[in-house]
């Protein structure tokens, strides 16, 4: 009972106005923007070449002020949209009206969490694994090395690298493809022929994020590590004769985990946010170019349904943290 | 050992995975062609009646659909397409006839009639979210058949341009099947998946992730307007794919994965050295054609001052040096538009060539050696040909064939009549040579223009603030996302929006470009204009508005419609409401290793752009090479 009043609680509480807050500003943010949605259609049809009569430009602004339902107040609207998402709605598409928001997103979503989860799991396990065992024998050949990649890798932009990736591995060895999710003529299943060639679609734009998030996550993890071996604790399990293995396991790399838990987390978290650079540069579906796509053009729903899901997302995972954090951190009680 | 081994590991590599975009579909019979809007987001979706609908240019527009008229740039006509002539209107224009091509089949086998106009109007009509209601509830009073191949619409008012809503330019309102769409409760929501298709291609497969779109010829082609008028599209399947980036086009091309494709200069540069089998629409320099019906530039905002001044409209215009200005821009490639028209051949022939002594004798309220000016330079033609020779190109004699390549001459530069024009509106230099405003503040000039820095909105301020710099003012370039609405709105000085509306590209009616700028029309700042075009420059005049009255009242085959045309260009000309530069610069790269013959400047046959309603009437023309 004290666990819930003075642990669960109040963070649950701090969850649930974190996510009122962040939506809160995520509405009214875009509205405060130049860009008016309904002129971004009217532009569209325009820009398109089809002919719009002058005389009927009135009455389409009008019929498209009402159908996007942003008539009314900002206020009126706000209350309106706190209406319709507890219903779990968030309203058509205003650029692709009517296509319910939440299609948009279950569209484009699947993409992007196979993608970001795969891959921040896979380096941030890589990476934290290499940091720890480099940081401890910081004085061994392939740590150097591999301290010596990582310093090379890091610093690269990442649009470079990507870039890199796709020239080599597409053109000069064009042994992946340069764009899309599957090959055209595919049929969708459960099947080998099918999951491979997802992968191999997938492959590159997996590996630019592995690659430099494996190097980034190693370097974090090796500098925390080649702190905690300093500390006294360590020097008296050394001096106590412990094996150096148990020492670099369940002493130092164990330890020096507990940030790296809040940045997997928290990374988790923001995968709603999807992956724009990669997304653009290997023509690969997801979230990112999504909600690119709805700023420019002004799409209001579109763009609280994404960056609602991200809020939520991040506070769930900083919600998580906070919750299991004791069962890694003897020092933190739920208390 | 490890050598070896790591060899072995690769060739084995390469032998499992060399990549194969397509699966099932022999790749000798299949055109690809890049979508140059973006990814759908929403790819199941083919119920492009809706008004927001997202991306025709997937193969909705160009093979599934077919219009009632098509209007084709490079030919100069408009085609019957499902309408077997052209509109019919009564002597007050209030009813208007269509007759139908007989023959013509849904790709279900079910014909094309009356009834499908007559039903889709008047669904169209029953609901605010589809394309083209506010028009149609605006003029029809009354749509019927006459018989099965007879559509009359009786009209509201008198509207000689009603038929303009069927004319596809990239976008009309398009047939739709009756005896679908009448069965669906909610034709708004209603996905159309599979589509039923009007034209020579049917739907095969899509992307779930909305990257691709693949289509197939129907084994009816006959029935649809494209064979009837054209014959056999060559290509069994035709694949939309939305590469992104130009480096993805660029690498799909040099692999030969991509036949068709819209680039920049650089990439198209890029791609010649890569793909020997990479051509542009012309094979030499300067690859590109005076042939998108539109025209870039500059607009000015005719509601702030000082650009609410002529004679500072006009010496802005002098103090560019057009063939420096479109080699900053283009490195010389884009054709130069003194008019508030593109410099396509059909508009140089129709409207360029004839005023061109108009334009000789045009004056300017302002003496040069005791002499009015005359500020039209013909020989610009001949200095963009001078700088292309100097970069290096070979370029032909021909004056002919120069205007078609740079476009039929621009405005003299001349820096000094531009300083005579502001110093006699209180402009002054400061003691740096910097233009001051008559009240004594520096002259700052921030022109705007869409993010990035290929699209030609960006060109142009570029080189109009290089240009206007040389001239002595201070200028900035200000990229902004939202740069059509800001436009629209008017909160800007100088916009490198288009400076006026399209025409309608194979046709010599202006009414599309003059009427935007009607008085009618004119938002103050703060309101949007009706277009973010010419119209958003906030001019008006009295001269113009009687033009457009007068060609409300003809058809627009009314050979008076040509003379207003010239009436209202000579206008623009004088007042200088925004300015003009280069025709819209379409680098296309396309790819002769699978197909040839496809509409380049050797043989033009029809516009050559695959993201155009028009490009189901290029298929028939493509040839196979053979090579698998």
């Amino acid at each position: 009972m004290l666990f819930i009043k003075r642990y669960l609680l109040p963070r649950i509480v701090q969850f649930l106005v974190v996510i009122f807050v962040g939506i809160t500003i995520v509405f009214f943010v875009p509205r405060l923007t130049p860009v008016d949605p309904v002129q971004q259609v009217i532009s569209q049809i325009t820009s398109q070449g089809a002919f719009l009569d002058p005389a009927a430009v009135d009455a389409l602004r009008q019929s498209l002020t009402e159908m996007y339902g942003l008539e009314g107040s900002m206020f009126q609207q706000y209350f309106a949209f706190w209406a319709r998402l507890f219903k779990g709605d968030f309203g058509p598409s205003l650029f692709q009206f009517p296509i319910p928001v939440m299609d948009l997103i279950m569209n484009s979503l699947p993409w992007t969490a196979g993608l970001l989860i795969t891959t921040t799991i896979i380096s941030w396990i890589i990476g934290n694994i290499l940091g720890g065992l480099a940081g401890y024998f910081k004085n061994k050949a392939w740590a150097k090395t591999l301290d010596n990649i990582s310093m090379v890798l890091r610093p690269i932009p990442y649009y470079i690298f990507a870039l890199l990736l796709l020239i080599l591995f597409a053109y000069l060895l064009p042994i992946f493809p340069s764009a899309g999710g599957y090959s055209v003529g595919r049929r969708i299943g459960f099947n080998w022929p099918f999951i491979s060639d997802l992968l191999i679609h997938s492959f590159l734009p997996a590996m630019s994020l592995v690659i430099l998030g494996i190097a980034a996550n190693f370097m974090t993890m090796k500098l925390i590590v080649s702190n905690i071996v300093a500390e006294d604790y360590v020097m008296y399990a050394k001096a106590g004769g412990l094996k150096e293995s148990k020492i670099a396991f369940k002493y130092v790399i164990k330890n020096g985990l507990l940030p790296q838990i809040t940045g997997l987390a928290l990374s988790l978290g923001q995968i709603f946010g999807g992956a724009l650079i990669t997304e653009i540069v290997f023509s690969y579906p997801g979230l990112g170019t999504l909600l690119y796509g709805a700023i420019n053009s002004g799409d209001y729903n579109l763009i609280m349904g994404i960056t609602s899901l991200s809020v939520i997302g991040i506070a769930g995972a900083t919600l998580l943290v906070d919750l299991i954090y004791p069962l890694f951190d003897p020092r933190i009680r739920y208390r | 050992m490890k050598k070896a081994f790591l060899v072995f590991f690769m060739l084995v590599l390469c032998g499992i995975l060399s990549f194969s975009q397509l699966v099932g579909i022999p790749r000798e019979e299949t055109l690809i062609v890049d979508i140059s809007g973006a990814r759908a987001s929403s790819p199941g979706n083919f119920n492009v009646y809706v008004a927001m609908w997202e991306t025709p240019e997937r193969g909705v527009q160009q093979l599934m659909l077919e219009p009632l008229w098509m209007m084709e740039p490079v030919r100069g006509e408009v085609i019957n397409a499902l309408a077997a002539e052209g509109p019919i209107y009564n002597e007050d224009f209030t009813q208007m006839t269509i007759k139908l091509r007989k023959g013509c089949y849904w790709s279900d086998g079910v014909p094309f009639t009356a009834d499908d106009i007559v039903y889709g109007v008047e669904t169209t009509m029953k609901h605010p979210e589809m394309a083209y209601h506010e028009q149609f509830s605006m003029y029809i009073d009354k749509i019927y058949k006459a018989d099965d191949y007879t559509v009359v619409f009786d009209l509201k008012q008198p509207n000689t341009r009603f038929h303009t809503n069927f004319v596809d330019r990239w976008g009309a309102w398009r047939p739709l099947p009756k005896h679908i769409f009448e069965k669906v409760d909610d034709q708004i929501t209603f996905q159309f998946n599979p589509p039923i298709s009007s034209g020579p291609y049917v739907l095969k497969d899509y992307d779930q992730a909305g990257y691709w779109t693949l289509w197939e010829k129907r084994e009816d082609w006959q029935r649809t307007p494209t064979g009837m008028l054209f014959g056999e599209p060559q290509p069994k399947y035709v694949l939309f794919y939305y590469y992104g980036e130009e480096t993805n086009k660029i690498i799909a091309q040099a692999n030969h994965n991509l036949d068709m494709c819209d680039l920049t200069m650089e990439g198209f540069r890029a791609l010649l050295q890569k793909n020997p089998y990479s051509r542009g629409y012309r094979l030499e320099y300067p690859w590109i054609g005076a042939t998108d019906p539109n025209t870039t530039g500059l607009i000015l905002n005719n509601d702030v001052y000082p650009y609410n001044l002529k004679d500072v409209r006009w010496a802005l215009t002098l103090a560019i040096d057009i063939t420096d200005y479109i080699g900053i821009a283009y490195d010389g490639v884009a054709p130069m538009a003194a008019l508030h028209l593109p410099p396509t051949p059909f508009y140089q022939k129709t409207y360029y060539e004839s005023l061109q002594e108009w334009l000789k004798n045009f004056t300017l309220d302002i003496e040069v050696n005791g002499e009015p000016f005359k500020p039209y330079d013909p020989s610009a033609t001949l200095r963009a040909a001078q700088y292309a020779k100097e970069r290096g190109y070979e370029v032909p004699d021909d004056i002919n064939e120069l205007k078609e390549m740079f476009g039929p001459g621009w405005w003299k530069y001349a820096p000094d009549v531009a300083e005579q024009l502001l110093l006699r509106n209180g402009f002054k230099r400061d003691k740096n040579g910097k233009w001051l405003l008559p009240d004594g503040t520096p002259w700052k000039i921030s022109i705007l223009c869409a993010p990035g820095v290929t699209n030609p909105q960006y060109r142009n301020a570029l080189a109009a603030s290089q240009q206007w710099r040389n001239f002595g003012i201070n200028c900035s370039i200000v990229q902004n996302e939202s740069f059509v609405n800001v436009t629209t709105y008017g909160n800007y000085t100088v916009s490198t929006s288009w400076p006026s509306n399209e025409p309608w590209g194979g046709h010599l009616d202006l009414f599309r470009v003059f009427s935007p700028w009607h008085s009618n029309y004119y938002k103050p700042i703060g309101e949007p204009a009706v277009n973010g075009n010419g119209a958003a420059s906030r001019w008006k005049d009295t001269r113009l508005d009687k033009i457009v009255e007068e060609m409300e009242k003809l058809d627009w085959n009314d050979p008076r419609n040509l003379e207003l045309g010239m009436e209202g260009l000579k206008v623009l000309v004088e007042d200088m409401p925004t300015i003009p530069t280069f025709g819209y610069p379409s680098v296309v790269g396309w790819d002769e290793y699978y197909w040839t013959n496809y509409p380049g400047a050797e043989n033009p046959y029809i516009i050559p752009y695959h993201s155009f309603p028009n490009f189901k009437y290029m298929l028939p023309y493509l040839e196979p090479t053979g090579r698998k």
